[in-house]
This record gives C-alpha cells, sequence and structure tokens, in this order.
C-alpha cells in the first residue's frame, strides 16, 4: 500500500515538475491553410514540456476562450491567420478580458502579408504601434542570411539579446544567432512601464514596405533600435502578452538551418532554443516569482519564541527586524531567486507615504528560496503602518505584499525617570530640601523654648 | 569570407559588370552648418572623407542647420542605393536614430536637421555624437557604414535641457526616515552648581534660625511627659516622607495609599496627644 502511494506521489511529481507555474492548457490559434506540420517540432518542444496543446481555426464555431465564465485555457498562442482578422471569438475585448484573468499570449506576425487591423487594434489596446500602412518588413543590409535571402535581406541574424539594462535580470541570452525571416516591426508607447522590448533591430536596420519602390525618407517613421522584433507586455497582474515579429522564425526549417552572415561563417541557428526561452518566459516557466514566509518581530539576539513572532502592534523606535522568503520559478522547479547586480529588493515601512524605504539583504538560502532581510528603528511617528515589498521589474512577475501594524506611544512606564534626566536633578533637589525643611520646622515649632522671656530679663 | 568574395566576384563577373562595383560609398561630401540667417555660404562648412572621419567634432548649436550632401556611388559610379541615412549614434547609451538622405536618381543626396527634429533624449548628452553615413541596398554589394563625423550638439546654458520623465519599473531612492532629535540636558556641571545651590538654602535656612534663637530646649520636658505619642508623631511624619520616597522610585498607588491610611491614622491619634501636650506647655506658660 505504501510503496503503491508513494509511487503514485512519484508519478504526480513526474507530471507535475514539468509544467508551467501556472497552467497547461495550451491553445493554439492557426488557420487550416498554415501548414500546422510546419511547426512539429515547435508543437512536440511544447508537448515535451508538459503542455496539452489544442489547436483550433480562429473560424471554427466551438472557439471560445472562457468556458462558464472562467478561461478555458492557460495559455493562447495566435499564429497570423491569413484571412482578414480573427473571427468573432477572438477579438481585442476577449484577448484583453483573457489577460486580465491571467492568460498569457503570444501574438506572432508576419512580415510577409499585410497585419489585419483587428490584430492592429488589440496591439493599439497594449500600446504597440505596428507601421501605418501594417505591412512593413524589416531589412538590414549589415546582418541578413546571406545563404537563404541573399537579394531581400530580409532574414534578419540577431544575437540572442542582453539584459534590457543593466539591473534587469536577462532570460533570453546565450550563445549563436536566431534567424527572424520577415519581420513585421513594432513599435513601443513610451508611457507605460509595463511594457518591454525582447528584441530590438539593429541600429543600420529600417523597415518598408516590400510592395512599394525606394521608400520616399517622409515614409520612414522609425529606425534602427527603435523597432522591435520582439516586444512584450507584462499586466499588473503579471499576465504576459508577448508579440513576436516573426511567425517564420518557430517554423521547423529555421530550428534546422544553417546561416552564414555578410563577412561570417555558416552556423546552424540558435531558433529552438530561442523558441523554448520565449515560449517558457511567456508561459510563466520562467521569471515568476512566489513568496514564502513573511516574519517581523523585534530585533533580538537569540531565537524568537513563537507568540512574539508578527506581533500587531510595535513601539515608535523600536528596534524592528523583517525578513521575506523569496523563490523563483526555472522551467520545472523553485530555486533561490537572486537579485541581478545593481537591484535591490526594497522594503517600505509606510503610512501613506513610505518613511524608511530599505535595500533587503540576503541574509540564508534554502533549497528553494532565498531569505532577505533588514533591520531598522520603527519611525518616531505612532500610527498604523504597514511593511510593503513592492517589487516590479521587467520581466519579473510582480511581488505586492503589505502587512499592517500598529505602531503606537511610549506608555507612561516607559519614559526615562526624571533622576536619569541630569537637568531634573535641580528640582529633584528642591524638593527633598523642602521636604527636610519641613520635618525641622515640625521639630523646631514642636521643642522650642522661646527666647522672648530671656529677653524680657535681660531688658 | 574569401569563398564569399569570390563567389561574388563570379557572380559579379557573369553579371559583366566591374568588381568594385559592388562595394557601396561616395563622394563629393560635404558637411555645412548654417547658423539661423547667414547666407547659402555662411557658417562652417567641411569636405567628408569617405575613410577618415573628420577630426573636430561638427557643433550644432539652437536654431543652426546641419546639411549633408553627397552623391552615392555604388563602385565608382553614382548610383541610388535602398538604404541613404544619416545615422546618429551615442556610444555611451546605445541610442541611435537614423535620418534618410532625400536620393535623387543621380545619387546626389542631401539631409538637413536642426535640434528640433532630434530626440529629446539626445540634447542632454554631454559628448559628442557619432555621426555614421549608412548606405546599402539589396542584392550583393556591400552595405557602407562609417563614422564621418561627430556631432556635439550645443544647447544654450540659460534654457533648461527639456526631459523626459517616464515611469519605468527599477529600484527606487532608499528613504531612511529622519528621527526628531532627543531632549539634551543642560551639562551636568551647570546642573550640579544649581543643585548645589538648591541644597545651600536648607543649612542657611538653620543657619538663620539658629541665629533667631531656635532651639529644641523643650525636647526632654516633651519626651517625658508623653514620650510614646511623641515618638509615633514624628516617626509617621518620616514614615510619610519615606513613603512618598518609594512611591517615587518603585511602588504604585495601590501599595501606596493602604500605607498611607494606616500611617495617617498612627498621624492622628499620636498627633492629637502630642500636641495636647504642647498645648499644655503653652497653658503652662512655657512657650
Amino acid at each position: 500500500m505504501r510503496w503503491c502511494l508513494a509511487f503514485l506521489l512519484v508519478c504526480f511529481l513526474a507530471t507535475v515538475s514539468a509544467l508551467s507555474s501556472s497552467g497547461s492548457r495550451l491553445l493554439v490559434v492557426l488557420d487550416e491553410s498554415t501548414e500546422k506540420s510546419s511547426f512539429s517540432t515547435l508543437w512536440s518542444d511544447l508537448e515535451g514540456r508538459g503542455y496539452d496543446l489544442t489547436f483550433e481555426s480562429p473560424k471554427s464555431d466551438k472557439l471560445s476562450l472562457f468556458a462558464h465564465g472562467e478561461r478555458a485555457y492557460d495559455h493562447l498562442l495566435i499564429l497570423p491567420p491569413k484571412s482578414k482578422g480573427l473571427g468573432p471569438a477572438l477579438t481585442p475585448k476577449h484577448i484583453i478580458d483573457f489577460l486580465d484573468k491571467d492568460g498569457n499570449v503570444i501574438l506572432a506576425l508576419t512580415g510577409k502579408s499585410a497585419t489585419s487591423s483587428s490584430i492592429s487594434s488589440l496591439l493599439l489596446e497594449v500600446d504597440v504601434h505596428l507601421s501605418n500602412d501594417r505591412s512593413a518588413v524589416v531589412v538590414d543590409h549589415f546582418n541578413y542570411d546571406t545563404l537563404s535571402a541573399s537579394e531581400k535581406h530580409n532574414v534578419l541574424l540577431l544575437k540572442r539579446p542582453d539584459a534590457l539594462r543593466s539591473d534587469v535580470k536577462a532570460f533570453f541570452d546565450g550563445e549563436g544567432v536566431v534567424a527572424f525571416p520577415n519581420v513585421a516591426p513594432q513599435t513601443l508607447g513610451s508611457d507605460s512601464p509595463l511594457l518591454m522590448p525582447i528584441l530590438k533591430a539593429p541600429a543600420t536596420a529600417y523597415a518598408y514596405n516590400p510592395k512599394e519602390e525606394t521608400p520616399a525618407p517622409e515614409d520612414i517613421e522609425a529606425t534602427g533600435s527603435q523597432l522591435n522584433i520582439i516586444s512584450a507586455l507584462q499586466s499588473r497582474n503579471s499576465a504576459r502578452f508577448t508579440v513576436l515579429g516573426s511567425v517564420e522564425s518557430l517554423e521547423n526549417q529555421w530550428f534546422t538551418a544553417s546561416v552564414k552572415a555578410p563577412n561570417g561563417k555558416k552556423v546552424s541557428t540558435a531558433n529552438r532554443e530561442f523558441a523554448k526561452q520565449l515560449t517558457g518566459w511567456t508561459f510563466k516557466e520562467t521569471g515568476v516569482l512566489k513568496v514564502g514566509k513573511i516574519e517581523h518581530h523585534l530585533a533580538t539576539d537569540g531565537e524568537v519564541a513563537a507568540e512574539d513572532l508578527n506581533p500587531k502592534i510595535y513601539r515608535i523606535k523600536n528596534e524592528t527586524f523583517f525578513s521575506i522568503e523569496v523563490s523563483e520559478y526555472v522551467y520545472d522547479k523553485w530555486v533561490p531567486f537572486e537579485l541581478p547586480t545593481g537591484d535591490e529588493l526594497q522594503l517600505e515601512f509606510t503610512m501613506l507615504s513610505p518613511f524608511h524605504r530599505l535595500a533587503l539583504q540576503p541574509t540564508s538560502r534554502t533549497e528553494t528560496s532565498t531569505v532577505y532581510s533588514t533591520q531598522f528603528v520603527t519611525p518616531d511617528q505612532h500610527g498604523i503602518f504597514s511593511f510593503r515589498v513592492n517589487y516590479k521589474r521587467p520581466f519579473l512577475t510582480n511581488i505586492e505584499e503589505k502587512h499592517e501594524v500598529t505602531v503606537r506611544h511610549f506608555a507612561h512606564d516607559e519614559y526615562p525617570r526624571s533622576w536619569a534626566i541630569s537637568g531634573g536633578w535641580v528640582w529633584i533637589a528642591g524638593l527633598w530640601s523642602v521636604i527636610g525643611g519641613f520635618l525641622a520646622f515640625v521639630v523646631v515649632w514642636l521643642y522650642s523654648a522661646p527666647i522672648a522671656d530671656n529677653a524680657k530679663k535681660t531688658q | 569570407m574569401h569563398l564569399w568574395q569570390a563567389t561574388s566576384i563570379c557572380l559579379l563577373a557573369a553579371a559583366a559588370a566591374p568588381a568594385a562595383a559592388a562595394d557601396w560609398g561616395f563622394a563629393d561630401a560635404t558637411v555645412a552648418v548654417q547658423p539661423k540667417g547667414a547666407g547659402v555660404n555662411g557658417g562652417f562648412k567641411e569636405q567628408l572623407s569617405k575613410s577618415t572621419p573628420l577630426s573636430k567634432p561638427v557643433s550644432l548649436a539652437g536654431a543652426d542647420t546641419l546639411r549633408v550632401t553627397l552623391t552615392t556611388q555604388e563602385g565608382s559610379s553614382a548610383k541610388r542605393p535602398h538604404q541613404a541615412f544619416l545615422l546618429l549614434k551615442d556610444t555611451q547609451s546605445g541610442l541611435d536614430v537614423s535620418y534618410p538622405f532625400t536620393v535623387k536618381e543621380n545619387g546626389k543626396s542631401r539631409v538637413e536637421l536642426t535640434q528640433k527634429d532630434l530626440p529629446i533624449q539626445f540634447l542632454s548628452l554631454a559628448e559628442p555624437v557619432d555621426a555614421r553615413v549608412v548606405l546599402g541596398s539589396f542584392g550583393s554589394s556591400t552595405p557602407y557604414d562609417n563614422s564621418v563625423f561627430s556631432l556635439s550638439i550645443e544647447r544654450n546654458p540659460d534654457v533648461p535641457v527639456p526631459t523626459v520623465e517616464v515611469a519605468r519599473y527599477g529600484k527606487q531612492p532608499q528613504i531612511h526616515h529622519i528621527f526628531k532629535g532627543s531632549p539634551t540636558s543642560p551639562p551636568v556641571a551647570i546642573t550640579l552648581a544649581f543643585v548645589g545651590l538648591v541644597l545651600a538654602a536648607l543649612p542657611l535656612l538653620g543657619g538663620f534660625w539658629l541665629l533667631l534663637g531656635a532651639n529644641v530646649k523643650h525636647l526632654p520636658a516633651a519626651l517625658q511627659s508623653a514620650p510614646l505619642p511623641h515618638a509615633f508623631f514624628l516617626g509617621s511624619l518620616v514614615a510619610f516622607e519615606g513613603l512618598f520616597f518609594l512611591y517615587y522610585t518603585s511602588w504604585n498607588l495601590f501599595q501606596t495609599l493602604p500605607a498611607a491610611a494606616a500611617i495617617g491614622a498612627v498621624a492622628f491619634v499620636s498627633g492629637s496627644r502630642a500636641l495636647g501636650e504642647v498645648q499644655g506647655r503653652r497653658l503652662a506658660g512655657l512657650r
């Protein structure tokens, strides 16, 4: 019996360990006319990572992202349809609702044909912009594949991107070049911190409409690194929406292709690894953070008793200790979360606005998590405060923790005693000298013999 | 590399084109900075070389117009490329922006730009930016991308540099609460001097009393006539002060009040007797 249970448990763990952190139901939307088999390596890679793939045509009647008001799928992969639009089941509103319900979306585009206006309006919802005529293709006369696109230069050969900034984790880096044929470029609105470029075009790249002759200078809207080949949005609920400019880069043909840059050597592409990184990130296999135990208590040298842990009330100027346990999901397991250099996990002690914002330092590490902690003195202001950890970074799911505590005044018997205050000694001495004088006066009044008699006698 | 060149040469030879035609480049290139209001030939003008950038940075002030003219060539014949950009690149921040040349069919190209055309981010750069000419076209021709001069963007120091504030997720500046200063006491020496003054009042008072003839000459008589009331009365007064001292240092009100009641009862009873004895002395004319 026990063996049986253990076996079942092992089986359960084995299936669980190869899954995304947020579910395995993946809906792939592709036209019937699209060659499903030309992406077969991608499908088998995804199935190998534990996804249950469902294929639907955008025109299908059965297609619905929701069942009984809940998400019917966890993830969505949309390949560019040949027909106009994505149909009534995949309107921009449906897809935004899907994101709102924590679903993750990859939207693949292609520069081969014009992008439909419904996709363009979906992208406008997330402040991602396509070119005006929606049929631009990125070319770069310096980084193209000389074997397959020696004439048109529309197969871009790019290194896998490094970290977006020095204080951001790199999820898409690695060796090798990735081929991106027929890229439909995107530009990003600059206002939103939720948007981030995954892969930018090189500085010498530009976009043009292949149906037209040489582009007029005024037709060139964006060039170089303003053009994005892959861009992503991570919404406030940490749902992920990735726009991939080149659907062909996911095809079997480019997973195994040999390419050669001008003046370069013949190499095989890293598209397959990159596709794993891209789908893995979007479907929450990487860059997912989890908060474990959160502890706060008065700072002490030794162990803290259970009843002194996470008290509801503190006093002003208390030396306080706070710790938070953070894990990161990497493909199939939780590992200790390491901060990128230059970044900080910050604790705020706030009442309306932060009174303290302090860096949490990694102090210990368990098998699956890192414990970050700090120690500080509660401010000299009483009120309802909260310990707040608000960690939002590009490519990482959001951590928003808020734990409310009361901070009270000194109690009447917690102030220093008057004799400990040197300035009060004068008053204390005055008091006791009055008491001494009173006792002396009582004695004199009770027992003093009058001297008036002597005076009378002498008179 | 060699293989590729060889094949390209073969291809070009097959197409009966001169081998040198594979390289994009330019000729008759000039860069000019024309201040506002100056004539066509006013201001700075310099020839550009295909291979070496200008040694000095070209400065572009507030209302100046920068003009780059050149003739694009494939090999040595003038030809129109698909891509003809003036690329400004800041090597430190990695910013880049391109300005397409207006190219005629005969390769004559020009581009003009003023500070208004530049992205705001470029206006606050301290170092000159790299200005490159990028020429490229389809097919096997070798594209051209070289630095031709560096452009320093001069700002009028009196006019604030426009900045863009965009929200990006990242670490925020640390905040450390500034505590109110703790209460302070005057120097201990001063305090002790005043304590001395205050305590000196007691011997001073005693001295004045002695000078006026205060004495305890009736004490033996009082103790003789009513020893217990006097001892208890004085004792209860001292005990009261002791009780106050205990209350001040450690006792709470609930310990103090019963004790005060007990001492008070003793003081009331013994006090009435002791004061009766004092009255007796007064009636006897002794005080």
